[in-house]
């Protein structure tokens, strides 16, 4: 059964595998997450410049923007119901344009949708252009608990059979129900999502049992060094480090505005 | 190498449910030899393999491997010196890439890198999968899948092979270069199974069990040409001895 839906690292190049250490990702990633969520709750213009580290990095690693794109409207849905109330109770007018009154609650929602995406959209990109494994093995080295990232590397391996599962499960269903399309009732599912937790529990067993077998004694050993180049990770943090903090605390769209507009 | 003996004495399981899955069972291996383990479903041909490598405790009974008896204190040394072959192979392969998941049991045996990317390089050669080291085991095919599984096995260059039906769900030409694979090894071997035709060319000798307990162990030609017997386990000749057309 295909699993590309659950296919994350497909795309080689010079942020995946041999390229920039999944550690310095992961820094610049969360660096982002921290000054997008830093921003004021009616800052618009100046997270604009943030679309740059997105962008740029599915530039350079050659992800296919349809895939980006189709993965980060996933989130959409989400995104916009975190933000959807703050029309209804903010109604401050902030400022008039064209003979409209925009409120601050308006001016929010776009902001939080704004945020949303851009984080969305660095999570998207980072697990799109590094392989799960050294993902797994630079959260390690960064000091994630491994028994959490051991945790992680089983969900990920074992999602893909979960989800096969489940839908042999639902197409059984399907078979011996009545009419076109059946619809699955409460108590069928809570007896479906019941089998389907045994049938995990038995796994669970079968694969902890294969790894006793083979000297498993609590600690899962991996022997894939990790090499920070300063030359190339190093750079890679300092720059986007410093373009962020850069970002943060210089309205660069106002400058840049004010620039174009004193010529 | 005489030490590689696998001797099995009055073994009973019983499951916490009661049921008596293993009733008095008895056989010895001797080194080198390839032997089969069939019966119908629910005869116990996956309590026994179990019950060798210690993932389940026998009420009564022994389990002696090369002069170590299975014991909460030898467990350890006996699971070092067998190599254990799953049923399904997405249960034997659960790390990241194929590599980690053959690295696995030789990096738990404490070699060292090199040592263990020798091994690792040797198994996946030996099963045929050199090319796949680098590929995420879940994305194989169910004949590669098969063929890393068994690298994992050998990898950790066990005394002794117990393999759980090594040919279920493998298409014919995967089942094909299963056969090649174990018939080419030199280790003894234990191969429970419904597959006859795969026992007929790997297993000069056969041990059918029927509800617990050894019905038969002998000859693999002479039990495979004896209907009664196949009949009263609950079993079939293999198809290249039915007469089939061709």
């Amino acid at each position: 059964m295909p699993t590309s839906g659950c296919r994350l690292d497909e795309n080689p190049g010079f942020f995946s595998r041999g390229g920039v250490d999944p550690r310095a990702k992961v820094f610049v990633t969360f660096a982002f997450l921290l000054v997008v969520t830093s921003f004021g709750k009616y800052e618009i213009s100046r997270l604009t410049p943030l679309f740059l580290y997105p962008v740029s990095i599915t530039a350079v690693s050659c992800v296919p923007v349809a895939k980006l794109l189709r993965r980060v409207l996933v989130a959409l849905p989400f995104v916009l119901f975190v933000g959807l109330f703050n029309p209804l109770f903010d109604r401050q007018i902030l400022f008039k344009a064209w003979g409209l009154s925009i409120s601050g609650g308006w001016i929010s929602f776009v902001s939080i949708t704004f945020r949303s995406l851009l984080a969305v959209a660095a999570a998207v990109v980072l697990a799109m252009t590094t392989p799960f494994d050294r993902l797994c093995l630079g959260l390690e080295k960064m000091g994630v608990p491994r028994v959490l990232v051991t945790q992680l590397q089983f969900l990920y391996r074992y999602l893909s059979l979960l989800q096969e599962e489940a839908v042999r499960m639902v197409r059984a269903h399907a078979l011996r129900a009545r009419g076109n399309r059946p619809k699955i009732r409460v108590s069928s599912a809570a007896s479906m999502i019941g089998f389907l937790l045994l049938r995990s529990l038995d796994r669970a067993t079968r694969i902890y049992r294969s790894m006793l077998v083979r000297g498993f004694d609590g600690e899962v050993r991996l022997m894939k060094p990790l090499r920070f180049a300063w030359s190339r990770d190093g750079i890679f943090v300092a720059f986007w480090t410093l373009y962020f903090l850069t970002v943060r605390f210089v309205d660069v769209p106002g400058r840049l505005f004010g620039w174009v507009l004193g010529r | 190498m005489s030490h590689h003996f696998l001797e099995v004495r009055d073994l009973w399981v019983a499951y916490p449910d009661g049921t008596e899955a293993l009733r008095g069972l008895s056989f010895r291996l001797e080194h080198g030899e390839a032997v089969g383990l069939v019966g119908a479903n629910g005869a116990g041909k996956s309590t026994t393999l179990l019950a060798l490598a210690g993932l389940v405790i026998p009420c009564r009974g022994s389990v002696n491997l090369g002069g170590t008896v299975l014991s909460k204190q030898t467990v350890g040394e006996i699971r070092r010196r067998i190599g254990f072959l799953f049923q399904d192979p997405d249960d034997q392969l659960f790390m990241p890439t194929v590599f980690d998941d053959v690295a696995f049991g030789p990096l738990n045996q404490g070699l060292t890198a090199e040592e263990v990317e020798e091994r690792v390089r040797t198994a996946l050669e030996q099963v045929g999968a050199g090319h796949l080291a680098e590929r995420p085991a879940h994305r194989l095919s169910g004949g590669e899948k098969r063929s890393v599984a068994i690298a994992t096995v050998l990898s950790m260059m066990p005394d002794v092979l117990i393999m759980d039906e090594p040919s279920a769900s493998l298409d014919p030409r995967g089942r094909r270069l299963l056969i090649g694979l174990l018939k080419s090894f030199t280790h003894t071997r234990l191969v429970a199974t419904h597959d006859l035709d795969l026992v007929l060319e790997v297993c000069p000798r056969t041990i059918v069990l029927s509800g617990g307990r050894v019905e038969a162990d002998g000859e693999t030609a002479r039990i495979f040409q004896d209907r009664t017997l196949l009949e009263r386990c609950g079993l079939e000749p293999p198809l290249c001895l039915q007469g089939m057309p061709r």
